[in-house]
């Protein structure tokens, strides 16, 4: 090896050491920028509710580090001419500059002598050689800078630790706005089920699907807890009113006249009362419309007209519009004028078609009114205190449409569901306390009175053992069946003076009370 | 170039120093800074109380180099042509009896290769002009001729510092004319009892031959071939700039003080006299702290310093120290 190859050898060791020291010195300073930066920004983004727990642990870990990463990197690799480190490497260690100069001589070798510049070489070869980069200059951190980013994890730990309320709020206004998306998710497939239902007539699906799609359109402009339970609230309530219970008690009253009906063999409106006992009023209205008076004899003209009467009197109070068709057919017929007879007749049977399909509307409007219902209870429960995976478990799992909204008793169809507690729903089985890996619940706050008159306190067994009761309250239900017996503006006052009282009493968390009151504002 | 050129700077430099060192205790850098200077090819001003020596080491300088030697005790009466010389009359019979009367230049003190300039500046400004043309150019012009000044050619000029009556300071040109402007301060105590001993006995000491003039003007042509580094010589060039009080990277010492800084001619100095001081000292390549070693001396002279900096005792000295401190490498 010549002296110039062995000179850039000595050199490109110390390069390769220059770019570790600086690695190291610089990515000392980038973490603690990096901490910095976490520090300033992670704690704003606590503040503007951006992170959860984990995800703020997560984000300082990876800013701290990324920007340590990058600093690093970027001074290890940053471009270092080998004049500019040969006098850096000549100025470290004290080299007068014998270095640099062999360099720049061999570059420009006819600025001196050719033994002047081959003894110039040799002696800074030979200076090179007694240097030991490694050992003379090890890797070495200042102490003020090592001791920084203890002092900015400290700060983190310390904001960290201030800053549990605002990661649980953040988790609490993320289970509302997912529980919010759910339901929303819930509301379009009603949609379109309503929309598929061949059951329904067309203006029967536009009426049905108006305040399904206007709830819709008003839960994306409005997703929070507050606006989407009254969004609910207010569509249940449109949904409820597209229900007469007029065309229900007709059916209801032609039922039981058509077991009478059916009773008298050999009777122009047996076969009507056969179709009405089975719950068949379309068919019933068929078979009455195809009477034809004129072809019946004098006897069964005599029958048909008490019949008839009898079914005007059966509904009389419920739909005076068929009883009147009805008995006109009946004079008719005593008048023996068969074609007002027949006329009255087919018009009777018309009503009866329009009571059956208004019962058909009726269903639809009560099914789809209380899974409305649900979706409110949902979203009440999301914003009750529930932890996200509990409300995304009883989200979940409320399609089976059977557990009472937030707090009162469930008595849906599944026979399964428990009673619910306030701020939790217990729609499944799958759904105990205990699931979902955790031991303990924090105690949750159930208003003594909330719902009527308050019920017994229940303890409920979390079938896991170790998963503890759950203290609640089981007050009466505001739904029973998915029903509303009471509409609520009646109860309304009643709820909010008694929320009141709780709110007075000190019962209730402060956190709570402003969003209570903001609920019961949102009903008015 | 021949491996014993080299080796010989340093041997020959190392016996001129020995030898001088026989008769001169002590004031190792004032022989260091006018060998320098010698070796460098420039001029010496050598300032000092009297009784400190200069003139004996102006003179055992010139035994040590085997060089002519002339002394010039500059009075205020001195006359520039008894430095440079003049033309006499001569009269000389011919062959054919007829008187012939012709001038002959008649060489002052000034033709020699070592000049000693004892007191320069007691001597007035006309005379002490008459050096500038033989110091900056190596000749002298008399009489509209021109004579050419034996090679090596160095002045070596002495002045005493604290008295002024009577003197007629260095105009600026003249100054920068020097290579360096050496200070000659108190021997410590023990180089004291040494000059003592050595001038008080039965015999006094005296330097022997260690350098010819030819030595001496090899060894220059030698140094002047050491490289420098360009940072080297762009940091020169930044203390050079830095002198002058309107430079943005003079220290605020140079901008409240300093007149006027120094010239190109300082920048040649500091140089040379590092190359040099890198031969010196063993090394082929000229290095940051050789031009430390020689700022003093080859800028002290060439700094001028303002009405403020006078009156309040400032020392250009101080001024380098604060410049070479505050430039960047």
């Amino acid at each position: 090896m010549n002296a110039l190859s062995e000179l850039h050898l000595h050199l490109d060791r110390w390069i390769r050491w220059r770019r570790t020291r600086r690695g190291l010195t610089w990515g000392v300073r980038g973490l603690s920028l990096g901490l910095l930066l976490a520090l300033l920004w992670g704690l704003t983004g606590t503040l503007q509710g951006w992170f959860v727990e984990s995800e703020f642990a997560a984000f300082v870990t990876l800013v701290s580090l990324g920007v340590a990463t990058l600093t690093s990197m970027g001074a290890a690799l940053w471009p270092l001419p080998r004049l500019q480190a040969a006098r850096d490497f000549d100025r470290a260690f004290h080299l007068q500059e014998r270095i640099s100069t062999a360099l720049e001589l061999h570059a420009m070798p006819t600025l001196v002598p050719e033994e002047l510049r081959r003894r110039q070489l040799k002696d800074a070869v030979d200076a090179a050689r007694r240097v030991n980069p490694q050992r003379s200059l090890p890797l070495r951190i200042r102490p003020l800078e090592a001791l920084l980013p203890f002092v900015l994890i400290g700060l983190i730990l310390f904001g960290y630790a201030q800053s549990k309320s605002f990661f649980q709020e953040t988790q609490r206004a993320r289970a509302v706005e997912q529980v919010i998306q759910e339901q929303s998710e819930r509301l379009e497939e009603l949609l379109k089920e309503v929309e598929i239902n061949p059951a329904l007539s067309e203006e029967q699906k536009k009426a049905l699907s108006a305040p399904l799609q206007q709830a819709l359109q008003e839960l994306k402009q409005n997703p929070t807890q507050e606006g989407a339970v009254s969004v609910l609230v207010k569509t249940g309530e449109q949904l409820q009113a597209l229900s007469a219970p007029q065309a229900e008690k007709t059916l209801q009253a032609l039922e039981q006249t058509g077991q009478e009906l059916a009773a008298q063999e050999d009777t122009p409106l047996q076969a009507v009362g056969e179709q009405l006992k089975n719950g068949n009023p379309i068919h019933a209205a068929a078979e009455l419309a195809k009477i034809d008076p004129s072809q019946l004899s004098s006897q069964e003209t005599r029958q048909l007209t008490q019949q008839l009467q009898q079914m005007a009197q059966a509904v009389q109070e419920n739909n005076p519009q068929l009883a009147q068709q009805l008995n006109q057919a009946a004079q008719a017929l005593q008048s023996g004028n068969a074609a007002a007879a027949q006329q009255a007749l087919q018009q009777a049977a018309q009503t009866i078609t329009q009571a059956s399909q208004q019962q058909i509307m009726n269903q639809a409007a009560r099914q789809a009114a209380a899974q409305v219902q649900q979706c409110t209870g949902q979203v009440l429960a999301a914003g009750g205190g529930n932890t996200p995976g509990q409300a995304t478990s009883s989200a979940g799992q409320s399609s089976q449409g059977n557990a009472a909204a937030g707090s009162g008793k469930g008595t849906g169809e599944n026979p399964n569901a428990q009673a619910g507690e306030a701020g939790s729903s217990s729609n499944s089985p799958n759904n105990q306390p205990g699931d979902g890996g955790e031991k303990t619940y924090e105690q949750i706050y159930a208003p003594s009175l909330l719902g009527g008159e308050g019920g017994p306190q229940v303890g409920l067994n979390s079938g896991q053992g170790e998963g503890g009761q759950v203290i609640g309250q089981s007050p009466s239900a505001p739904i029973d069946s998915g029903q509303s017996l009471v509409p609520y503006t009646e109860v309304l006052g009643q709820y909010e003076e008694l929320n009141r009282r709780a709110i007075e009493s000190g019962q209730i968390p402060l956190e709570f009370t402003q969003i209570i009151r903001r609920y019961f504002d949102s009903l008015k | 170039m021949s491996e014993l050129s080299i080796e010989q700077f340093r041997e020959t430099a190392a016996q001129i120093e020995r030898e001088v060192g026989k008769v001169i205790v002590g004031q190792q850098e004032v022989v260091r800074h006018v060998l320098v200077s010698i070796l460098a090819g420039g001029h010496v001003l050598l300032e000092g109380v009297p009784g400190l020596g200069k003139t004996m080491l102006i003179r055992t300088l010139g035994q040590a180099l085997d060089l002519k030697f002339s002394r010039i005790q500059f009075t205020p009466d001195l006359m520039p042509a008894d430095i440079l010389g003049t033309e006499i009359l001569e009269s000389a019979a011919s062959s054919s009896g007829i008187e012939q009367r012709t001038f002959r230049f008649r060489p002052g003190p000034i033709f020699a290769n070592l000049v000693l300039a004892d007191e320069i500046n007691r001597a007035t400004p006309k005379t002490q002009s008459a050096l500038l043309e033989a110091m900056q150019e190596g000749s002298v012009t008399v009489a509209q001729k021109t004579y050419r000044l034996e090679e090596p050619f160095f002045v070596l000029a002495t002045q005493n510092p604290l008295e002024m009556e009577g003197t007629y300071p260095l105009p600026e040109a003249q100054l920068d004319r020097f290579f360096f402007k050496v200070d000659v301060n108190l021997p410590n105590v023990n180089e004291m009892v040494e000059i003592l001993e050595r001038t008080t006995g039965k015999e006094t000491a005296s330097a022997g031959r260690a350098a010819t003039g030819k030595d001496i003007v090899e060894m220059r042509t030698l140094a002047r071939t050491v490289p420098a580094a360009s940072h080297v010589k762009e940091y020169i060039a930044r203390l050079m700039l830095a002198t002058h009080p309107q430079d943005e990277n003079a220290p605020p010492l140079v901008k409240q003080y300093v007149r006027y800084g120094v010239s190109p001619r300082g920048g040649q100095a500091l140089l040379l006299g590092a190359k040099v001081t890198a031969l010196l000292a063993g090394r082929y390549n000229v290095a940051f702290e050789d031009v430390h070693a020689v700022a003093p001396a080859a800028l002290r002279h060439r700094i001028l310093l303002n009405f403020d900096g006078l009156a309040e005792g400032i020392k250009t000295d101080a001024v380098i120290a604060e410049l070479l401190k505050s430039m960047p490498k």
